[in-house]
């Protein structure tokens, strides 16, 4: 990926991400208004629903890392750094959640959870590693 | 790593902001460099340098040379 300036990759960001949370707002409302009208739901329509949910938000972590590898050097780090640190807290619940169920001590948890939890974690690292200022 | 950015900076009269349009990086990265908070790559090292038209050397102080000089 080419380097380019703060501004740019900003710009670059925001331009693709604000479009990809219209789109899944739109098909998240929507698709549940259409499946809440039919009964039974027919299974192809929730399979595809499922689907194009998921795509705008595997999207939109694209589009944040591509943000990470274009922007400035201490932006790009502090973005990396939350990477990281997300990924290491959601994967110790992950891990955490998972023996608790194995022994039995709580019930089946829905693993849907794991991917807001990502990104409110990549959120706050970032915002405590820029000293509560947006990157 | 101490540097001299923020009088250089403030010299010009110029904002953090406006150090940062010239150098393409964000407002907070010239803060966490003045602030010797963050440690600039070579090549932004060298963008600093050609900015104030001063050498490198003359802008960041090397603390590991003047430790190594003190043992």
């Amino acid at each position: 990926m080419t380097q380019q300036t703060f501004k740019s990759a900003k710009r670059r960001y925001h331009r693709v991400f604000w479009p990809l949370m219209g789109v899944y707002s739109v098909i998240v409302l929507a698709g549940s208004y259409t499946l809440n009208q039919m009964d039974p739901e027919p299974e192809w329509l929730q399979a595809s629903l499922a689907v194009a949910c998921a795509v705008p938000v595997i999207g939109t972590l694209l589009v944040m890392l591509r943000y990470a590898l274009e922007t400035d050097e201490y932006s790009r780090m502090i973005q990396l750094k939350g990477f990281a640190w997300a990924g290491v807290i959601t994967v110790s619940i992950i891990f955490l959640i998972g023996f608790l169920q194995l022994f039995h001590v709580i019930e089946n948890f829905e693993i849907f959870w794991f991917g807001p939890f990502f990104f409110i974690a990549f959120g706050i690292s970032t915002l405590i590693m820029n000293g509560g200022r947006q990157c | 790593m101490k540097n001299i950015i923020r009088a250089l900076r403030t010299e010009r009269g110029w904002s953090q902001a406006s150090l940062a349009d010239q150098l393409g990086v964000s407002r907070q990265s010239v803060n966490a460099i003045e602030t010797g908070k963050y440690d600039p790559s070579l090549p932004l090292a060298f963008s600093i340098a050609r900015l104030f038209e001063r050498s490198i050397e003359e802008i960041f102080d090397d603390e590991t040379e003047a430790k190594l000089a003190a043992e």
